[in-house]
């Protein structure tokens, strides 16, 4: 259902929860939001259940420091107390486990933008709605190419490195392999943007210069109401928790 | 009454001399040529002879944006090039670039062709139909219009490049070896489109063979960057054909035949026609002058047995493959675009394993698509010389791979064409690899460089290697291979005797792929001997 909407209405709507879950210090809110986006992940987006899994890893071991400190050792860390205190946190909460799933909550929320969106039409939207120029919105999409092709050039020179030096091909590259990789990557990437400008001005795109853009679906009345629910729902959790949030 | 204004030529080069920064001489010129209007001009040259930089002149975007510089005068429709950016020139004249992988701008195909009309502040309303009919015109199926691009092979997104090209609908077409990435059939429908009667377009082409019938006139640069010969393609070909092959410049197989045959192939009449006059007598001379000499097969040093072959991230492209490489076989790897040629190399050598099935024998190297894979060092000496050979091989290498005059240079700084010397030598010189798989060796090089290169196969053959070339050349496959492997349809579709496949047109047709230019010459020999 997500991926029908229109992608600007549903990115305010995601930073709306996003910026609800910075300044909302409740264990149940970042809880709530980060089930309610892990459910949206996968019986809305139907993203499989390990992919999912694998999504929270990023999220996880960065709000994992304030877990251990908070469950493991019954301590809090000067920032999450710090942080409790300036937003009015109750006092029975553990600080550490709220920053924990306050990162799983904004990191899933995240991925269900991200997972249920176009890319390439979330960008036209930028350009067509916000103005975003145009020789800024075309490199976004051509960095989009970018990374799979980079994943295709790096297996390349891999194989490249594997022929010259007689060994076989690893499946992982180690550090030195890796180290030995980085500029060769790096030089293909400064190449390859090169290319790519030098083709955007020969066909007609200059920074400033008017240019019109291929029709791309409306904001619907259904985008309107996904926000305005969306927000309303956000307006009611707000109201109904109980005091002890900034 | 007043008398009409002459119509300005389209394209005018007054003796345009380009040199990149840092370069101590000219990359080309002092040239001057006229591109008239409703004209098919064909450029030939070297590899490295600036035909690229001359088409990037063309609107200016050499030197304003690759730096350099450039003296005389070019004009694009009676005015100077000068006269506006690069960029407001798109409305005048559009460019196909060799390399459509990294120049596409778009997310999606359809993104991608609607590029041009947008920057042309097309009305937003007459843009999907201008998409629609560009895509109908190269051949795209509507279909594929939501399609990202990074989901598209290297010939697909050539097409895909094409239908932008049409979009953008610029009256003036410059176009740098469009068709090289591209199988037979695909290139024939990109020249059918490119140089069409009545369009105006400057192509650069290193095999000017399949094009020469739309092509209306002729200039060839020689290795020095300035005219060599020009005019009509017929003429040129018959008039100049001993000096275009002298400096490197491919031609096609009837001029090829007649220069190394003149008391048997006459240049002025279609091969079929001259194939006529010769007296059987002859075969043998024509057989040889089209096929290698035979090298018997050795040992097998490779073997795939029942093989899923898949890329190192993707799905299987390519299932139950059986094969077998020989000590001193050459085996033709053909197919569409996409059809997992690159997989199976990459299979045959052993570097990814297959996903089922199993392969044994020798490890093998392979010769990458892109030549820069293979480039460790910071100059085509310390490349060389990371082969460990004796000085005196290599000097003969350099000579052998034409690489002495840009012994000194960054390898990536190279052309092309050298670019792709370069890496056949760092593989075909290391004495390290009794298989070796060349990926598309001929994209890019010159015929100087493209015959170098066919006796340098056959010399690794009769050493004892087993090669493999996967390649869209036709001819250059049936002038090295012994053997052709016909990849469609995730399958091996036929594996048996090089010329035999080559005559086989109906099958060839069925994988997008078209018989070579010297199909006459093989039809004329199995019908005499």
């Amino acid at each position: 259902m997500l991926r029908g909407f229109h992608p600007l209405p549903k990115l305010a709507l995601c930073l709306a929860w996003i910026v609800a879950s910075l300044i909302v210090f409740r264990l149940s809110f970042q809880v709530g939001l980060f089930v309610a986006a892990t459910l949206l992940l996968l019986l809305d987006a139907r993203v499989p259940p390990r992919r999912v899994l694998l999504l929270m890893v990023p999220f996880a071991l960065f709000g994992f420091g304030f877990l251990t400190t908070s469950v493991l050792f019954r301590a809090e860390s000067g920032f999450a107390l710090q942080m409790a205190r300036e937003q009015g946190a109750a006092p029975d909460v553990a600080p550490g486990l709220v920053l924990f799933f306050r990162v799983l909550a904004c990191g899933m929320v995240s991925a269900v933008f991200a997972l249920t969106t176009d890319p390439g039409q979330f960008v036209r939207a930028l350009m067509q709605h916000l103005r975003l120029p145009a020789p800024l919105g075309f490199a976004l999409m051509q960095s989009m190419h970018l990374v799979p092709d980079l994943r295709a050039e790096m297996l390349q020179l891999r194989m490249a490195r594997a022929i010259r030096l007689g060994r076989p091909l690893r499946r992982v590259p180690a550090p030195g392999e890796a180290f030995a990789l980085a500029i060769p990557l790096l030089a293909y990437a400064i190449r390859r943007a090169t290319r790519a400008a030098l083709s955007f001005e020969a066909r007609g795109l200059q920074p400033g210069r008017a240019r019109t853009h291929l029709p791309q679906p409306p904001i619907r009345r259904r985008d309107w109401v996904l926000l305005g629910v969306g927000g309303g729902v956000l307006a009611l959790v707000l109201a109904v928790l109980p005091p002890g949030f900034a | 009454m007043t008398p009409a204004r002459p119509v300005p030529d389209a394209l005018v080069y007054d003796r345009v001399s380009l040199r990149h920064d840092g370069a101590a001489a000219d990359a080309v010129g002092p040239v001057s040529l006229a591109l008239r209007e409703g004209e098919r001009v064909l450029l030939l040259g070297p590899s490295g002879a600036g035909k690229s930089t001359l088409l990037l002149a063309a609107t200016g975007l050499f030197p304003r944006s690759i730096p350099g510089a450039c003296t005389g005068g070019i004009v694009l429709r009676g005015h100077p090039v000068t006269s506006r950016t690069p960029a407001e020139w798109a409305d005048t004249c559009g460019f196909l670039f060799q390399d459509a992988a990294q120049t596409l701008a778009g997310f999606t195909v359809r993104d991608e062709i609607s590029f041009g009309p947008e920057n042309r502040c097309i009305a937003a309303a007459r843009i999907p139909d201008l998409v629609a009919e560009a895509m109908r015109q190269a051949g795209i199926p509507q279909i594929w219009a939501d399609r990202r691009i990074s989901t598209l092979s290297g010939g697909e997104r050539q097409s895909v490049a094409l239908a932008a090209l049409l979009a953008q609908g610029a009256p003036i077409t410059l176009a740098d070896e469009p068709a090289a990435s591209l199988a037979p059939k695909a290139a024939r429908r990109m020249a059918d489109l490119l140089l069409a009667p009545g369009r105006t377009t400057m192509v650069v082409e290193h095999r000017p063979g399949p094009i020469l019938d739309h092509i209306d006139r002729c200039v060839a640069l020689g290795r020095d960057g300035r005219v060599l010969a020009e005019g009509a393609p017929h003429e040129v070909m018959a008039r100049d054909g001993a000096a275009l092959a002298e400096a490197g410049i491919a031609l096609p197989l009837a001029t090829r035949i007649h220069l190394d045959l003149p008391d048997l192939i006459d240049p002025r009449l279609p091969l079929r026609d001259a194939l006529l006059r010769v007296p059987p007598a002859q075969a043998r001379r024509l057989h040889d002058a089209v096929l290698p000499a035979p090298i018997p097969a050795g040992e097998i040093l490779t073997t795939l047995d029942g093989a899923d072959c898949a890329p190192a991230f993707g799905p299987v492209v390519l299932r139950d493959v059986s094969l077998t490489l020989r000590a001193g076989e050459v085996v033709a790897i053909l197919g569409p675009n996409g059809a997992g040629k690159s997989t199976l190399a990459a299979c045959l050598a052993g570097l990814l394993p297959p996903r089922a099935g199993r392969r044994t024998g020798a490890p093998g190297a392979v010769a990458f698509q892109n030549p820069e894979a293979h480039f460790s060092q910071e100059s085509v000496r310390a490349e060389i010389a990371g082969l460990c050979h004796a000085p005196g091989r290599v000097a003969q290498i350099f000579d052998r791979w034409t690489l002495g005059e840009v012994a000194h240079q960054h390898p990536f700084t190279l052309s092309q064409g050298q670019k792709r010397r370069l890496s056949l030598a760092l593989l075909a010189e290391a004495d390290r690899w009794p298989v070796l798989i060349l990926d598309e060796p001929t994209a890019g090089l010159d015929r100087a460089a493209e015959t170098v290169l066919g006796r340098r196969i056959r010399a690794l053959a009769r050493e004892g290697r087993a090669l493999a070339v996967i390649t869209h050349d036709m001819d250059f496959a049936l002038s090295v291979a012994d053997r052709a492997v016909l990849v469609h349809r995730g399958a091996v579709q036929f594996d048996g005797p090089c010329p035999a496949l080559m005559r086989d047109a109906a099958r060839l047709s069925l994988a997008g792929l078209e018989p070579p230019e010297a199909a006459p010459v093989l039809n004329w020999l199995a019908a005499t001997c």
